[in-house]
């Protein structure tokens, strides 16, 4: 018991240990390598070198922690699966007190049950990954100590938000990734461009960290309403009151509500009576549209791509724009009730994965594709949870995090290996350099798409996605609310997704090639060498990751779909006792509507032909359609045009408004009018007296104090005489 | 046998007597050294050193001296503790005594003054001996408020802190320090004004002026009423809130920036203090009546100075104005008359005392190095200066109230307890989370980040030791803080507890 309990202590807390040393070695390693070096060594470049030398110390130390993290959560899950799941209530570990405060208890903890236990594992592997393969891309880079240190620190908040025993350790690590992201999106904090209207890394940053705000913003009142209610933020006791819909377990909320059903109770909130769980429903989904970038809240993530693409890989793809989906699962006894907060989460996802699919459709840049790629497919996974198809999202999650961070890797070893350009109108015929990351990007490419057989077999995405799809049907016929509607908008981003998968890969690896391009347009540079193959470093990671786009889904479909209420077990609540998706086996089995295990596939396949007709049979099409323009054209390019209608509502406005309240409301109006006009009394007073500059400070002081006292004295003393 | 030490007597005037002997032996010693013919800037600088040699040894014993009383007092009884009680003229008391409150606002005291001392060692070139007694005085009038538990002698105590506070900005500040001391003399006056005229009445009706006894008094509604605004007109310029925030930000432009430390790290807080200590505990009916429009203030305080701090130009102005908005959490926290708002409250109090004095710190390491405190002048500073620039992080994460530092804490605490009275208060206050980052990634951006531009970097120099240690220190602290809070609300819960019934008779 103890042995297992610290090594799931050292799966979460691990990385934090390697972020903590990395950080003190970054700092102080320099200076002591070079101490220690003093004796033997006394040439000038000692410097660098000894830079050199704490650098690869962290780099071994946190990639040999998170590794290490990786394969122990690897066999939790494995075994895990196997063993069906665990059936009583998840495991907590307790660490240390944080606040107590009353009912207001918070602890660091850890929580295992299979949502955390499927989280540590996607963000481990993953980020192991990333460290590995920052080895190879990020090798001519100064200063890789930091950033290795900052990976690991993202890894370990990431891993204290998905174990979280209660809502405020769930926000520490929400915003503890905010910070990581923030700080690995700036990383290259003195990049500027020639061009000023192009983003730098520096905005990207300040960018994601503000948007990430506005949703925090939600999930912290989220949180409160969720104390108002319950009367505790631990997950545990608040989450079987929802299962069981009653206070009795707990008392304090008992006694503020007596005789109530969680349902029924009533907030006022800003002049009217909301039900109390859709309005903590929507304010959590409010924070998860902040982090996993859906509609509105969406604009931080394409510009996020500024930051290195290790980087675009796990914190972009894998896992925390997943922390949102989390989230959703992870309170599915709460949606389960909420009938509104569920249709807004179902909206929202279905217009963002159809927003997203027509936006990266129209995007050159390789990493935005992709970006809006992943935006896209986290609209799947929450349309999937708002019909309640927790299960479903989660697989998605799961399987999406192997896909995606290798077509982010892949797309890292492109633009490593052509020199920096991410422009997909500049790459082309790279199959013929990169033949190792062109099997990758294909393999993620078929993965992502969903490609396989019904009834047969087919690569990781075409279980998960295509199961979203028919619960969304099944849903749907069941007359859950905009379920149907989900179905069809799920078809269409099949298609879409296709579209824009193929266009990557026909723009990227074939096509004219990218040193005939080069010497044409460029007049700069002479001479350009061409592309080249990555490292081991960067391909060992992206072969894992293909076996796992490849495989997971096949291997993982059993227990997390066919027996999700084993393996899932109290994690996720299904309100009618049975899982969605044993809907959908059932649908599935009963052959009556046999089309819908079919449709994707379909889609998939439209897509397909039509990027392939468009880049090898009518190759004029594409530029054809980006030169003539058209509205809608323009549209997608332009990404529907949110970051011009921020910049014209929020940005400029806030600038006005905080120098109209500082020069008028400050300084014309309270120092003006203000209590006693002292401004103005203050000024004359000054002009006039110049004790300060005569000296004898202490004769003036001490007369005051004295002053006052003798005065205070007087009063008092002819007053307590008087009694 | 240790009963029998007037423990808090001593810790209130041992930086006085230092203070004093310090004066003492710098007259002597310029006589002395006045007949010699010796090089006179060589004897002013030995001076220097010694004169700041015993400042510190006399705040680090007085940090000590407190340290060992939070050691003897257990703050899980009720009432105060190391109790002294003279009488001194009339009804009136010579009566000391702590609780967690009081004590916790005491630690940070202390624990303040060393580092002041410390951050004035090499920059600070005129009349140093001066400078060291002003801050020795203050320290005695601040511990003094904070360990009264009589009326008239904490007013003593509240308004004789103005007056080195008042020779601190005009002597050691900036070029405009004149009319900024006079502004903060002014506007802290005129409130205490009030609050005087309010003690003078409560002692003829009460004929006492005790503090506890006075806690158990019932007032008829409409005296409370007029009593709770003469002390809130006092306290709410002291912590400022909005409207009468207007003297913060120039008076901390203006000063040094130790006086700067001092001035937010504890002089704001006696606002704070005050509204626990007397307002709610004393008139519970008028602090309920006001309470819609005290988180009303609180709100337009954090939604408006946060907004103001975006443009501003001049890095104190925008660390001041974000000091009105997190003060502007305290005021929801007390206001929320909940053991989780009151608790939040005094932990907010405590964690800006460490991240704003941090803050204005960084300004300083700055403005020693360019004598600018524009903005615009700096830039790409993490280029030469990687230390100060991942501190500055720390304490700009704090100041945004990330969670594991310490504002978050109260920040979250706060912004609960007020979710039960009040939903628009925690949402307004949400919204300034928001705000917080906006101008405080602004802040940090334009100086620490961008690229390498020789011109702007000019005359920056990595951080010597002292500088790194008295920055670390304090981003230890609100780290500890931050993922240990119980380390402080242990201490508080007591007193919350008592609060919160005081309040809870209305």
């Amino acid at each position: 018991m103890l042995a297992s309990d610290f090594l799931v202590s050292f799966i979460v807390l691990g990385s934090g240990v390697a972020a903590l040393i990395g950080g003190i070695v970054h700092f102080v390693g320099p200076q002591l390598v070079s101490l220690a070096r003093v004796d033997s060594d006394t040439n000038s470049n000692s410097g660098s070198e000894s830079r050199e030398a704490s650098d690869h110390i962290v780099m071994v130390l946190t990639t040999g922690i998170v590794l290490l993290t990786a394969i122990l959560s690897l066999i939790q899950l494995v075994s895990f699966s196997l063993g069906g799941g665990y059936t009583e209530t998840g495991r907590v570990i307790t660490l240390m007190r944080w606040m107590e405060i009353g009912d207001f208890q918070s602890t660091w903890s850890i929580r295992l049950d299979s949502l955390s236990v499927v989280m540590m594992a996607v963000v481990t592997i993953v980020s192991g990954l990333v460290h590995v393969y920052s080895w190879g891309y990020m090798a001519k880079t100064e200063n890789r100590a930091r950033f290795f240190t900052y990976l690991s620190l993202f890894t370990f908040t990431m891993l204290m938000l998905v174990s979280a025993n209660d809502l405020v350790q769930l926000f520490f690590g929400w915003e503890g990734v905010g910070l990581a992201s923030y700080l690995l999106i700036g990383f290259w904090y003195s990049k500027v461009y020639p061009n000023a209207n192009q983003i730098t890394p520096n905005s990207a940053a300040i960018k994601a960290f503000i948007t990430n705000r506005v949703g925090d913003f939600g999930l912290a009142l989220g949180i409160m309403g969720a104390f108002f209610v319950f009367k505790t933020i631990e997950l545990g006791p608040m989450l079987q009151a929802l299962r069981e819909n009653s206070f009795e377990t707990l008392s304090k909320a008992q006694q503020a509500f007596d005789g109530m059903a969680p349902t029924d109770v009533v907030v006022s909130f800003l002049g009217t009576d909301i039900p109390a769980l859709e309005l903590i429903g929507v304010l959590l989904f409010i924070g998860a549209m902040g982090k996993s970038a859906q509609f509105v809240l969406h604009v931080w993530l394409p510009d996020a791509m500024e930051g290195s693409t290790p980087v675009s890989a796990l914190i972009h793809a894998a896992t925390m724009v997943t922390a949102g989906v989390y989230l959703v699962c992870l309170m599915s006894p709460l949606y389960e009730h909420t009938e509104f907060a569920s249709t807004f989460i179902t909206v929202v996802g279905a217009v963002t994965a159809l927003f997203a699919a027509t936006v990266g459709l129209a995007q050159n840049d390789i990493k935005r594709v992709i970006a809006y790629s992943t935006c896209s497919q986290l609209g799947y996974m929450f349309f999937a949870a708002g019909i309640g198809a927790y299960e479903a999202a989660m697989f998605h999650l799961f399987t999406h995090a192997f896909f995606k961070a290798l077509l982010f890797l892949g797309a890292g070893s492109v633009i490593h290996g052509s020199h920096h350009e991410q422009d997909m109108t500049k790459l082309g015929g790279l199959f013929k350099y990169q033949k190792y990351t062109y099997a990758a990007m294909l393999i993620g490419t078929v993965a992502i798409i969903g490609f396989g057989l019904p009834h047969v077999w087919g690569l990781s995405g075409f279980y998960s996605k295509d199961a979203i799809i028919e619960s969304a049907f099944v849903m749907g016929q069941n007359g859950v609310s905009f379920g149907m509607s989900a179905f069809w908008i799920g078809i269409v981003v099949a298609f879409l997704t296709s579209c824009y998968s193929w266009r990557l890969i026909y723009m990227t690896f074939h096509g004219r090639d990218i040193v005939e391009k080069h010497t044409e347009n460029s007049k700069a540079y002479d001479h350009i060498s061409p592309p080249h193959e990555s490292g081991l470093s960067m391909l060992i990671p992206l072969g894992i990751l293909a076996v796992g786009a490849i495989f997971a889904g096949g291997v993982f479909a059993g227990p997390m779909l066919t027996h999700s209420k084993e393996f899932w077990g109290d994690a996720i609540y299904w309100m009618n006792g049975d899982s969605v998706y044993y809907g959908v086996k059932k649908l599935k089995e009963a052959h009556s509507a046999d089309w819908v295990f079919w449709a994707p596939l379909t889609a998939t396949i439209l897509g397909f032909l039509l990027a392939t007709y468009a880049y090898f049979v009518d190759k004029g099409l594409p530029l054809r359609l980006s030169s003539s323009g058209g509205p809608l054209f323009n549209m997608f390019k332009n990404k529907w045009y949110f970051d011009e209608l921020y910049q014209i509502t929020l940005v400029n406005w806030i600038r006005i408004l905080s120098n109209v309240l500082w020069k008028i409301g400050d300084e014309k109006l309270i120092d003006r009018y203000g209590p006693m006009g002292a401004y103005r009394l203050a000024l004359a007073v000054s002009r006039k007296v110049k004790i300060m500059h005569t000296g004898y400070i202490y004769h003036y002081a001490i007369a005051i104090i004295l002053g006052i006292m003798i005065l205070g004295g007087l009063v008092f003393w002819q007053m307590g005489g008087g009694n | 046998m240790i009963e029998e030490i007037p423990l808090l007597s001593l810790l209130t005037f041992l930086p006085l007597f230092g203070a004093g002997l310090i004066m003492l032996v710098s007259m002597i010693t310029n006589e002395k050294f006045a007949k010699k013919s010796e090089n006179s800037s060589d004897r002013e600088a030995k001076q220097a050193e010694r004169v700041l040699k015993s400042g510190m040894l006399i705040t680090l014993s007085t940090f000590l001296l407190a340290v060992f009383c939070f050691l003897l007092v257990d703050f899980n009884e009720k009432g105060f503790a190391l109790v002294e009680d003279v009488k001194w003229f009339a009804n009136v008391h010579y009566k000391l005594g702590v609780d967690g409150l009081s004590m916790s606002l005491i630690l940070l005291t202390t624990f303040l003054m060393p580092l002041c001392i410390l951050a004035s060692w090499n920059t600070i070139k005129k009349r140093i001996t001066e400078y060291v007694v002003a801050f020795l005085i203050l320290e005695t009038f601040m511990i003094g408020v904070f360990v009264s538990l009589d009326l008239v002698l904490f007013y003593i105590f509240f308004e004789a802190g103005l007056i080195p506070m008042f020779f601190i900005i005009g002597i050691w500040g900036g070029n405009q320090s004149v009319l900024a001391s006079f502004k903060f003399f002014l506007y802290t006056l005129a409130g205490s004004l009030f609050m005087l005229a309010a003690i003078v009445n409560i002692y003829m009706s009460a004929g006492t002026s005790d503090i506890v006894a006075l806690q158990n008094l019932e007032y008829v509604l409409p005296n409370q009423i007029w009593l709770w605004l003469a002390f809130t007109a006092s306290f709410a310029i002291k912590l400022p809130m909005w409207p009468v925030h207007t003297w913060l930000p120039d008076a901390h432009v203006q000063a040094p920036t130790a006086g700067s430390v001092i001035l937010a790290g504890v002089l704001l807080k006696m606002g704070g203090y005050g509204f626990l200590r007397f307002s709610l505990p004393m008139f519970p009916d008028a602090s309920a009546f006001f309470q819609p429009f005290m988180f009303a203030l609180a709100i337009v305080a954090i939604v408006y100075t946060s907004i103001v701090a975006y443009q501003q130009n001049d890095m104190k102005k925008m660390i001041a104005y974000s000091s009105v908005a997190h003060m502007g959490f305290v005021i929801l926290g007390i206001f929320s008359f909940n053991a989780l708002g009151i608790q939040g409250a005094i932990f907010q109090m405590i964690s800006h005392g460490l991240i704003s004095s941090a803050l204005f710190l960084v300004v300083g390491v700055l403005y020693d190095r360019k004598h600018t405190r524009e903005i615009s002048e700096y830039g790409g500073v993490a280029h030469v200066m990687p230390y100060f620039a991942t501190l500055f992080m720390i304490f700009s994460m704090a100041n945004v109230g990330l969670p594991a530092t310490s504002g978050f804490v109260g920040e979250l605490q706060t912004m609960v307890g007020a979710f039960e009275e009040a939903r628009w208060a925690s949402v307004g206050a949400a919204l300034g989370v928001i705000l917080s980052a906006v101008y405080m990634l602004r802040l940090y951006r334009e100086i620490a980040l961008g690229p390498r531009d020789e011109g702007r970097l000019e005359g920056l120099q990595p951080m010597d030791l002292r500088e790194i240690f008295i920055l670390s220190i304090l981003a230890v602290g609100t780290l500890l803080l931050g993922v240990a809070p119980w380390l402080v609300q242990d201490m508080t819960s007591q007193s919350t507890e008592s609060i919160v019934s005081l309040v809870g008779r209305r």
